[in-house]
């Protein structure tokens, strides 16, 4: 085909600008916000006051960003260990030939359609009710006085109740993802396979697992991504003021750009750019780490 | 085909790009309507009742509003950069201190406004005052929906446990607690969300707001006062006065599960309390109220409360500031706020409502005998990176997992 340069620039040009107006122009004006003291995020520039990288070094001294950080870490490491292994388990027993395939995808996917108001509200208010909780209910029933008296949303166990409604929550959207990878390798090898000898087993870590890692990829990042937002949910486990069990780096940037709990409290909307920044180099970071450590594009299939 | 398909990428294109800018031009509204950014949702009570005094002023008067419900996080996070960004909002509302600082520079001053009306006559003078001292020596807010903190109790349970007087002092608050525990009720219970305002009242009490804001912001934690406070709440804890569930309460159990259902006698909260549990609590439920008791020797007594509002705010650069004030006036007086009040089971901002809801009835008195102000939790709240280490550690003082000296030690060690 010849190339017509009125037809590239036509349709380049509102990409390109698009691009450069939604995506380039806010990334580096939160780069450089993250320099400056800045009491509303509307302020005009003249407003602003430069701070140099104090805003950075306020945030490493301060303990509760720190906390806040760890949060983070946790939610994203350990709740990744439990997305990324349960939502494999099922992907690769939805796609083991089981009967009502259909059925069980939309019911582990289904927490996914629920908005996470409700889905928290039954957690937090029924799920760990010490009064007249399920999991009261159902320690109390096996005969595990020890357990079923555990209060779940104290502050010893409130972390990991959240950690666990949420990847509740979680585990659809990444089995849909597995989903998509595992039934994109041909049967054919599978067949193959068993006529070969080898068992489901073998088969899943033998040929399925290597066949998915470009899978693993998406995931990880997908992952990563929300976690690094992780605010609904940690707004709902502690209602009106932060909890330091429940808080994450967007909290405490919420707190810091719009003013936290009730009372009027200072704001510094360069302080929660700087977090921003910080965050998206963690991301960055998480994926060019992945991408050094996962090559994919060794196999061809 | 060929063509064909370009035709229709570049359509599509077109398509696309149009409706990405659609939202970039606001639509601004004529020049003869009034724009109000509501902190209400339309569902909400308070939303309702507006939305009715509002189409009755157009209907009385012919000024087109544009009433536009954005909730509390919508004006709190999209309010400022509006106003920034020069859309026409002539009227909005929010928390009496948020909007007195946090919105302060586009407010317009209303001294001029309420004189020539004659505004003053008929609004709670403790309001207007605070108002004032809000907003800087001058009046730049219109209270409506009164609130006060203080706390909240089930009549029965009491008249049950044999408490004939509401307390007043810690001995006889004590007391209260006491026999309640005796006649085998819970004395109290507290969700996370209010914790703060459990140990900002106290201290407030003991020392006032203005120190309290010093113990937080510059980690005075060894100040006797903390300690002193810290023991009256371990003496609770150990005495059971607190319900077991007090470690965990993610607000709304506590004031649901318990105070509503009535297994708890008393709970700490602002006047909005009966409103929001009255499905649960039933219609036979009593409500009492008394103010947080007065302490040994201690910086004020029940006569200074946490009490605030909501206000109306009108923007300094509105083109119409003498309808906007009549409209805010129109929903703060009269017939209006007295629908407000009654659809909200809230108070009355208007002197001339003597009639309370019932539900509400309670908070009277408090009201009434309150000359000193507290802002919300006392002022506990102000250094935002302390506010959950406070809560955390105060939680597990009430729920009796911390003693006082451990309490103390760890905020002072969180503080270094």
């Amino acid at each position: 085909m010849k190339k017509n340069k009125t037809m590239i620039v036509v349709f380049l040009t509102p990409a390109v600008l698009l691009f450069l107006g939604i995506f380039l122009y806010p990334i580096l004006k939160t780069i450089l916000m993250s320099f400056f003291k800045i009491e509303g995020v509307t302020d005009a520039m003249n407003l602003w006051s430069f701070v140099g990288l104090d805003n950075y070094v306020k945030l490493i001294n301060t303990s509760l960003f720190r906390t806040a950080c760890y949060n983070l870490f946790r939610i994203w490491f350990f709740g990744g260990l439990i997305v990324m292994s349960l939502s494999l388990l099922f992907a690769a027993i939805l796609t083991s030939g089981i009967r009502g395939k259909k059925f069980f995808r939309a019911i582990i996917y289904m927490p996914n359609i629920v908005s996470a108001v409700a889905l928290a509200t039954m957690w937090l208010q029924y799920v760990y009710s010490p009064r007249f909780g399920l999991l009261k209910s159902f320690f109390e029933a096996l005969h595990l006085e020890g357990l079923a008296k555990i209060q779940w949303l104290d502050n010893e166990h409130k972390f990991m109740a959240l950690l666990l409604a949420y990847c509740f929550g979680m585990v659809g959207y990444h089995m849909l993802i597995w989903l998509s990878g595992i039934e994109r390798i041909s049967p054919e090898y599978y067949e193959a396979a068993t006529i070969d000898g080898a068992n489901k087993l073998e088969q899943f870590r033998y040929m399925t697992l290597p066949l998915l890692k470009g899978v693993f990829k998406t995931n990880i990042t997908m992952w990563s991504v929300s976690s690094v937002g992780f605010f609904v949910w940690s707004q709902l486990f502690s209602n009106v003021t932060a909890d330091t069990q429940t808080i994450t780096p967007y909290v405490y940037m919420y707190m810091q750009i719009f003013g936290g709990g009730n009372t009027v409290t200072e704001r510094n909307s360069g302080l929660g750019a700087a977090i921003g920044v910080l965050l998206s180099l963690c991301v960055v970071l998480v994926f060019t780490v992945c991408n050094k450590l996962i090559k994919d594009d060794d196999l061809e299939f | 085909m060929g063509m064909k398909k370009k035709l229709l990428s570049a359509v599509l294109c077109g398509a696309m790009v149009g409706t990405m800018m659609a939202p970039i031009a606001t639509v601004q509204a004529a020049d003869d309507t009034l724009v109000y950014w509501s902190m209400w949702e339309s569902t909400e009570p308070q939303g309702q009742a507006i939305q009715e005094a509002v189409d009755a002023y157009t209907a009385e008067t012919g000024v087109k509003v544009d009433l536009q419900f954005k909730g509390r996080t919508g004006n709190r996070e999209a309010l400022q950069p509006a106003l920034d960004g020069g859309t026409q909002i002539d009227i909005f509302d929010e928390d009496i201190d948020r909007v007195n600082s946090m919105y302060a520079k586009y407010l317009l001053d209303l001294e001029d406004l309420v004189k020539e009306s004659g505004y003053e006559d008929t609004a709670i003078p403790g309001l207007m005052s605070a108002c004032r001292d809000a907003g800087g020596g001058t009046l730049k807010t219109i209270p409506y929906q009164p609130n006060v903190f203080a706390f909240f109790y089930n009549k029965d349970l009491f008249e049950q446990a044999g408490v004939e007087k509401e307390p007043t002092t810690w001995a006889e608050f004590l007391d209260v607690c006491q026999k309640l525990k005796d006649a085998g009720i819970t004395p109290m219970t507290m969700d996370d969300a209010y914790a703060t305002s459990v140990i900002g009242y106290h201290l407030a009490r003991l020392v006032g707001e203005e120190k309290v804001v010093e113990i937080v912001t510059e980690g005075k934690w060894d100040d006797p006062a903390v300690l002193q406070m810290a023991q009256d709440i371990e003496e609770l804890a150990k005495n059971g006065y607190y319900s077991e569930m007090v470690g965990s309460n993610v607000w709304p159990a506590g004031q649901n599960t318990e105070l509503a259902l009535g297994t708890a006698a008393m709970y700490l909260n602002g006047s909005w309390l009966p409103n929001e549990v009255k499905d649960m609590a039933g219609e036979d439920f009593k409500w009492g109220c008394f103010a947080y008791p007065e302490l040994e020797n201690g910086a004020n007594g029940i006569e200074t409360n946490n009490f605030g509002a909501q206000v109306f705010g009108i923007n300094k650069d509105t083109k119409m500031p003498k309808e906007a004030f009549d409209l805010v006036k129109f929903i703060t007086t009269g017939e209006y706020d007295a629908k407000l009040a009654e659809m909200s089971v809230g108070i009355p901002a208007d002197t001339t409502n003597t009639e309370w809801p019932a539900m509400v009835e309670c908070a009277k008195p408090v009201i009434e005998q309150s000359t000193g102000r507290l802002t919300w939790a006392a002022g506990v709240e102000t250094n935002v990176d302390m506010t959950p280490v406070i809560k955390e550690n105060f939680i597990k003082l009430m729920a009796g997992s911390l003693t006082a000296d451990e309490f103390v030690a760890a905020m002072q060690e969180a503080a270094k």
